[in-house]
Formats: structure tokens, sequence, C-alpha cells
């Protein structure tokens, strides 16, 4: 099984705790005979490119240089995004399986490679714009919600960890509770439930 | 038989959903495209009333979602309208097998999408860039323009070749964009001379009358209401104008300056004189055009000047500023009168001079009205895109993608 993950953290570049979570994610994977590509985002520490303990990193920067705000952003480092893992699937002679996407800010690449490639992907959650915002609602929030809306009306299947997340992913977008997978960090099973999910969606198709 | 060609358009507008020049530019441009036998999808934002997917005189037209939450400004819109249209156009060419040759971008407007699109699919991306945020302000101020700025400059540079249609577009995004010469391409805008060429002989004086006494003379202006359009240079011509002539002064199109040129207008006593009429419809702006007893552009930046075009097309002659594509349009007192940009006193005398002297303004329409039927016909300017369709494809074929 080959795997792209997308996050917008990742060692050394550690915004919270995602960074330290996906990388613990994709070690293990890899450990489990998963080959593992990571997309990330490019601050300059590193290279464009590495490979450590089997995860091979590929790192993407922002074309557009100046911006007003995270969310644009974002949007313009999509394509970048987009441009590395066709790269990986095109190299891999299409034998990628899925993309896990964590969070909402690569969800618009996920999304537009499952169209074009019959890609499937997974949305893991790590939180929600509802609570880091604290109920805000102004255009700003609205269009984060609509691409965490996005992302989980067209993923195969949600990875949340907690079950108050899954409650709450619910409750929020109405998301069909077969369709999220709560997998606590740390877990026993841990890294046997995140295999069995990605077997999961891997064998799904995406359309 | 091989494959026919086929391209793949992005552009936020295509009518009925028509902003500004772009609309009529991919809808003639990829009508005509589809005569020459090239396979046209243009994939564009929705807009009431219209279908999501139609056949439009030989073009495959779809319409995507164009993200309706309220956004934080135009440009952060942009980009999220952007998310869906590569999402559908991504769907789109999976449909067809992956079958699309050539993306071609419209403006960084989907800027986001074709590049996104030239990667996943591995196809070559051509640009048009119809504008620059850098020639629209004068100057590059504040971050969101110069991220705007950057935009294009990032679609200039994953182009495989950029499409402008003026000499001065070329010169203007080369300098802007730092573009190496033989990346650019010149091919002029076109108009559609058939549509004005109907029904041209009905009779349209009780029309007129709706808009002016039969004694004026109609100058009439056709544009956004925006600081780079110039309507306020006209305005502060009237005065001169009505000095010498009897006329009345007919602005058609809306835009932040309105209330502010209307007033203007109240100041100087001339609201009798000015008639603001905001929008029209395709039918009565062709038939004002018509009925023109001269049209006017006095914009200060221009990278085309359609409207002259069209001007020239309904056979009214035309008075422009001598600044960007319009200064290769005309050809002074040849096909049409170029005054100073703005300047009123130039702008009026410009004027004066076409109402005054009838000989004259029959002159210069009838030359621009020949020369725009040998150079800025939409089925040369189809076979000339083709042609760089079919260039691009060439080079790509012994690229590493091919």
């Amino acid at each position: 099984m080959q795997a792209i993950i997308f996050s917008w953290e990742y060692p050394p570049r550690t915004v919270g705790h995602l960074a330290d979570y996906v990388r613990e994610l994709a070690t293990q994977l890899v450990k489990n005979k998963v080959k593992i590509h990571v997309v990330t985002y490019h601050d300059f520490l590193t290279g464009e490119y590495e490979e450590l303990e089997g995860v091979k990193t590929y790192r993407v920067t922002n074309p557009v240089r100046t911006h007003i705000g995270v969310l644009t952003w974002v949007l313009t480092l999509n394509q970048e995004v987009e441009r590395a893992a066709s790269n990986i699937y095109y190299k891999s002679n299409a034998q990628v399986n899925l993309i896990d996407a964590h969070d909402w800010h690569f969800i618009s690449a996920a999304v537009t490679l499952k169209k074009a490639f019959g890609l499937p992907f997974l949305y893991s959650v790590e939180s929600l714009e509802e609570h880091r915002s604290h109920g805000a609602n102004s255009p700003f929030n609205m269009a984060i919600k609509s691409i965490e809306w996005l992302g989980m009306y067209e993923a195969e299947k949600l990875i949340v960890k907690s079950e108050w997340m899954r409650d709450e992913v619910y409750r929020l977008y109405k998301v069909p509770l077969e369709k999220v997978k709560v997998i606590p960090p740390k877990s026993v099973n841990w890294i046997k439930n995140i295999l069995e999910t990605y077997q999961n969606v891997a064998g799904g198709k995406a359309f | 038989m091989a494959r026919e060609l086929t391209v793949m358009m992005l552009t936020w507008e295509f009518p009925p959903r028509i902003i500004g020049g772009i609309s009529p530019h991919v809808y003639h441009l990829s009508k005509s495209l589809a005569r020459n036998c090239v396979k046209v999808y243009v994939v564009t934002c929705d807009f009431p009333g219209a279908a999501q997917h139609e056949v439009v005189d030989g073009v495959e037209v779809f319409r995507i979602d164009s993200y309706k939450n309220p956004s934080p400004d135009f440009a952060t819109w942009v980009y999220l309208m952007n998310i869906n249209m590569q999402k559908e156009a991504a769907a789109l060419a999976h449909c067809i097998n992956g079958g699309v040759d050539v993306f071609h971008a419209h403006d960084w407007l989907v800027a986001n999408a074709g590049i996104g699109l030239k990667h996943v699919f591995r196809k070559p991306l051509l640009a048009t860039m119809h504008s620059t945020e850098i020639g629209r302000r004068n100057g590059i101020h504040f971050d969101y323009e110069r991220m705007i700025h950057e935009t294009e400059a990032w679609l200039t540079y994953e182009a495989w070749r950029v499409v402008c249609c003026s000499n001065y577009m070329v010169s203007h995004v080369r300098w802007a964009f730092g573009l190496p010469e033989d990346k650019l391409i010149m091919i002029p805008n076109g108009v559609d001379i058939e549509a004005y060429a109907k029904n041209s002989n009905d009779d349209l004086s009780d029309f007129r009358r709706r808009f002016a006494l039969p004694e004026e003379k109609i100058v009439l202006f056709v544009g956004r209401l925006v600081y780079e359009k110039g309507a306020h240079v006209l305005v502060n011509a009237i005065p001169k104008v009505l000095e010498k002539v009897n006329a009345k002064f007919i602005i058609v199109g809306n835009g932040y300056m309105k209330e502010q040129l209307s007033n203007i207008v109240k100041n100087m006593g001339f609201a009798h004189k000015v008639m603001f009429t905001g929008f029209v419809d395709d039918e009565t702006l062709k038939k004002l055009q018509r009925c023109a007893d001269v049209s006017v552009v006095p914009s200060l930046f221009e990278p085309f000047g359609i409207v002259a075009l069209e001007a020239i097309a309904a056979k009214s002659p035309i008075v422009v500023s001598d600044t960007g594509g319009l200064s290769e349009i005309v050809e002074h007192d040849v096909t049409g009168v170029k005054v100073y940009p703005e300047n009123p006193d130039s702008l009026a005398w410009g004027i004066t001079k076409v109402l005054l002297d009838e000989a004259y303004a029959d002159k210069i329409k009838t030359n621009a009205y020949s020369k725009i039927q040998e150079k800025y016909d939409w089925n040369k300017i189809a076979q000339q895109t083709k042609a760089v369709y079919e260039n691009i494809l060439k080079e790509y074929s012994k690229s590493f993608w091919a």
C-alpha cells in the first residue's frame, strides 16, 4: 500500500500538536510496510525533499509571497501541494492508493486529485474552525467552515481523535456516523486501527 | 482521422454572466474555434437562470457553483471560487478521459484552477492576460494589490505561452512580470461585425427620442464607471463641448464612481444634458451605439479597448485617448481622433471636431469600418489561436510529460 499524507505542519516546523502526531503516524505506517509520502510546507529550514526513517517528505513553498491572511496563503499553496502530489502519483505509475489529509488546509488539493485520478481520501480531523474561533461566523470563518464541509462531504472516511469530536462533527456537519472512525492517539490498537481504515479506504472506490 | 484538438477554457465570466470584456471575448473566441474544428469546453461561474451544462454555438459550457457565502474581500472570493472551478474541471477532464490537450486560462481570476489542472493532468497551460493589477491601480500600493500582482506573475510563470491582445499589453506584461520575449504572443481582440450589421437599416428615430432631443447630438460613453476608464475626464469636458455644440451625453455602465460623477454633473448645472443609464442589455447598447454621433473612449489605462471596436462596427465615429491598445486601433485623422489622456480640453476638442464636421466624421468612420473587417475578425483570430495551440503541442510532445 502507498499513501500520501497532507499536513500543513511537520517537524522541524512545529506549530501545534499536529506536526509530531503526523510524524509518529508516518513512521509507524512505514514500519507496517506502507509506503508513505508526506507533502507539507517548506519554511526554508530544510530542503525540498528528505527521507527520514523511511518516510519520504516533500516540502512546497508558496509561489505567492504576499498575503492578506492565512486563508489566501493556504488557498494559493494548494496548487503546489497538487503539483507535488501529482509528481508522486505519476512517478509511482499511479500506484498511490489513498490520500490522508490532516485538517482543512489541503482539502482543496485532496478533492481535486480525487476527481482527477479517482483517488480516494481520508480526512483526519485534528480540530474544527467552530472551536478554534469560538463560534465566530465572519466571512473568514465561514470560508474555512465551507472547506471543512467540502472535505467531510468528499472524503471516503473521517478519522477523529475522540468520541467528543465524532459528536461535534455530526452536530456541526451532519456527517453520517458510520463514515466517522474514532481512533484516539496513543490508544492500544492505534496503528492497527489506522491501518484498517487505510485498507478500507484504499479498497473503496472514490466515485 | 485524428482526434480533434480539445481545449478547456477557464473563465470567471461567460454570457449571460457579463462583468467586463472577458465574457464576450471568451464567447466569440470559443465559438470561432469550434467553427475551426477545435473541441472547446468552457468552465465558468454560474449565473441565475443559466443552465449548469449547455451547448452554445458548438461550445460545451459548464457552469460551477461560484461560492456564494459572504467573502472577506474580492480576492479571497476568487481563490475560494477557484476551489470549485478546479474540482469541477478536474471531474470533467476525468470524464472525457483526460482528453484535454490544452488548458486555457483567462486572467488571474482562474490562475489557481489553471495551474492546478496543468500539474494534475500534465497538459500545457496557455494564459491570456486581459489586464494587470499594476496597470489597473497605476502601481502596487498595498499588500492586497501585491498579492494579486504576484498571482498574475505566478500564472504567467506557469503558462507555456502568454497571449496579450495588443502590442502595448505585450510590452506592459513583459515589463510587469519580467517574462522572456519569446513567451509572449500578440493576438488582437475581435469584434462581431455581423451582430452589428443585423437590423442596421431599422429606423431608430423613436428609440433615439428616448435618450435625446432631435436637435441634440449624442455623445456616447460605454464602460465601467471606475477610475481607469476615465468617465470623469468626459464629465469635465462637458462645459467646453456645450459651448460649441448642442449635445446630450449618454453614459452607459455602472461602477463605484457613478454617484460622484452624477454629483459633478449636477453641480455644473448640466443634469439635463447628461444621462446615466446604468447597465443596459445588449440590444439597447447596440442601438445606442448606432445612434451615437460620436463614441468616446477616454481611458487612462486600456489594455485593448474593445468598446472602440464595437463603436466602429456600429458605424459611429470615435474619439479615444492616445494610450494602451487604443493607440494601436486608431490612426489619428484616418480611422478616428486621438486626444491626450486625462485631458478634458483635448477631449472636448476631439468631440467638437467630429460633431461639427460631418464630412470628417463620415470619412473616419468609413475608414475604420473597413480596417476592422480585415484586422479584428473573429475567424482570423481563432485561426491564429489554434496555431498557438498547435505550436505549444508540438513543443510539448518533446517534453517528458508527453
